[in-house]
């Protein structure tokens, strides 16, 4: 039981890194971007490739591929933030789903292309712990500090610094921001490149814990689009918490059911949870 | 030419038919989609629910139209469920619910093998013949086409679209939303759950991926607001343009289909955005031809 808890506890790691990236750019921007969980694969694939050549760790390979991360953030803002600024909210909404649900579909193919359907598995041995009897898995627990101290430096970068607090203030009020003279597109470039390094970790820790299928980026966006509506938008803090929840459940669940009645019933268990707190009508 | 069998047989046929049944998941999807503004990710669950029904039917030895009867009583109550739970929620967060339930109902119907055939799908026999079919298709879309005209037009389209501008100021004026919003969805959900019906009749063969396609769901979203053109006509233009895009694709090029689908969705999307701009720079040029 235990064991399964701190297997859920580091599941839940990994998706809280996803879902605060996520939470930044539906949160700040109002953006679906079905495409998050695609980057995570992404990252996975180019780590997988480095491996062959350079063996660095997991970490080495995060501080390295940080900016490349930024830059590919940068990119995604042209694609599917920027052409639908003069649309309405209703219309930049559904226009950014699609754009957005295109390159995930896009991506999904050119990575069967270039990596065939192989699960990518990063996988780096690592002594495991004994802590009061319990075994834990080195590699898994480093991994799961990196993902806090990540989810930590960004919530202080919102919290605390101007760029931060500027994207704040954009998720709060756009007009307002604007009048006082930050500049929306810059603010929201920011924070999708922020959001994109974000699921980049995401994605390099995810296959160094578990085989990472070419295909799956639409079903991580996914948990990560309910994370962050069930712990809030815009805020880091409650979808981190949240993501850490919905891995114990995940984890239960997997003992308790098979791999497909798992996902019926934590995507039930999220509807539920979207449909009796009535967000929509909150906000 | 003027044959029936050229509209019917072979692949003609079935693009046809695919025309018609795409076209009426696009009309019916509008109704929401114009009238309230909302966005379901999730349009294909009533297709699935109408395709499931009907197959579940047959193959327990009914014959067509007593199939037919209770899959539209079932799709019915399915329906009413989903739509009385999703009634309460606006935009974002109901964009996606739909999505969520979709994913639900592929997952459940993978699992569920004794009755829906798990992930391998349903398979039934021929129960009318092809003609019948697409007789009874084009007449789904007539009806859902007449169905979205009499509504926009009625004083629940006027209630809608004043429940579109200010929930809160169309109840503070006794506009009664929540009924306003399950009639509206109701009166997508049901042309919905008969398409699935009839393709499944035409096609003999339904699984939870092809019945709960997310692909079927964007379709139909992007059919709606890719032509710009008030009414019907939007989404049945839409759906021409998507549907022989999207038969170009599958037939020409292998391997990248999904690539080759996310590339038209991505370029449909970004028409959007530069069509806009263009209208707001020739409307203030023409307000103010001496800001050139």
């Amino acid at each position: 039981m235990i064991q399964v808890l701190i297997s859920g506890l580091f599941l839940g790691g990994v998706y809280a890194l996803l879902a605060v990236g996520l939470s930044l750019a539906f949160g700040i921007m109002g953006v679906l971007n079905l495409a998050h969980g695609s980057l995570a694969v992404l990252a996975a694939i180019l780590y997988q490739k480095t491996l062959v050549h350079y063996p660095f760790s997991p970490w080495t390979f995060c501080a390295l591929a940080t900016p490349i991360f930024l830059g590919f953030g940068l990119l995604l803002h042209l694609i599917i933030v920027a052409p639908f600024r003069n649309l309405s909210l209703t219309g930049s909404l559904a226009a950014s789903l699609i754009a957005s649900l295109g390159l995930a579909l896009i991506l999904e193919d050119l990575f069967v292309w270039w990596q065939g359907w192989e699960p990518i598995s990063t996988h780096v041995t690592f002594p495991t712990f004994n802590l009061a009897g319990l075994k834990i898995p080195g590699l898994r627990a480093i991994l799961l500090g990196m993902a806090a101290v990540t989810i930590g430096l960004s919530t202080l970068f919102l919290k605390k610094t101007d760029p931060g607090r500027s994207m704040r203030a954009l998720a709060q009020d756009k007009e307002a921001a604007s009048i006082c003279g930050i500049n929306p597109g810059f603010t929201s470039m920011s924070a999708l490149g922020l959001a994109t390094i974000l699921a980049g970790l995401a994605g390099i820790f995810y296959s160094s814990l578990y085989p990472l299928g070419p295909r799956e980026g639409l079903d991580l966006t996914l948990k990560s689009l309910f994370i962050v509506v069930a712990g809030g938008m815009g805020n880091l803090r409650g979808p981190a918490v949240a993501g850490l929840v919905l891995g114990f459940i995940e984890s239960f669940a997997g003992i308790l059911f098979s791999y497909t009645s798992t996902d019926t019933v934590v995507y039930s268990l999220l509807v539920f949870y979207l449909v009796v707190k009535r967000g929509g009508r909150q906000q | 030419m003027l044959s029936s069998a050229v509209y019917t047989k072979g692949y003609v046929g079935i693009f046809v038919f695919s025309l018609i049944i795409n076209g009426t998941m696009a009309v019916s999807y509008d109704i929401p989609g114009r009238c309230l503004g909302l966005i379901s990710l999730g349009h294909a669950v009533f297709f699935g629910l109408g395709a499931y029904g009907f197959g579940i039917a047959i193959s327990k030895g009914l014959s067509f139209f007593p199939s037919l009867i209770l899959s539209v009583i079932v799709s019915f109550l399915g329906a009413l469920l989903i739509t009385l739970l999703l009634a309460g929620l606006n935009h974002g967060y109901y964009s996606l619910s739909t999505l969520g339930i979709l994913i639900i109902f592929q997952r459940l119907f993978e699992t569920t093998e004794g009755i829906t055939g798990g992930s391998a799908g349903l398979y039934i026999p021929e129960t009318i013949s092809d003609l019948q079919c697409h007789l009874l298709a084009a007449f789904l879309l007539l009806a859902t086409a007449a169905c979205h005209a009499l509504f926009s037009r009625s004083r629940w389209g006027l209630y809608s679209k004043e429940t579109e501008a200010s929930e809160e100021a169309a109840e503070a004026i006794g506009i009664p939303t929540r009924t306003v919003k399950i009639l509206c969805l109701m009166a997508a959900a049901i042309p919905a759950c008969m398409a699935g019906m009839l393709h499944l009749a035409r096609t003999s063969h339904v699984s939870p991926v092809s019945g709960f396609s997310l692909t079927l769901s964007i379709t139909a979203l992007l059919a709606s607001r890719v032509v710009p053109v008030r009414g019907i006509l939007g989404p049945l233009l839409g759906i021409l343009l998507i549907t022989a895009a999207e038969e170009i694709i599958w037939t020409k090029f292998e391997g990248f289909n999904h690539a080759w689908f996310g590339l038209i969705l991505l370029g449909a999307a970004l028409y959007q955005g530069i069509d806009v701009r263009r209208r707001k720079t020739i409307s203030a040029v023409v307000e103010n031809p001496l800001s050139r």
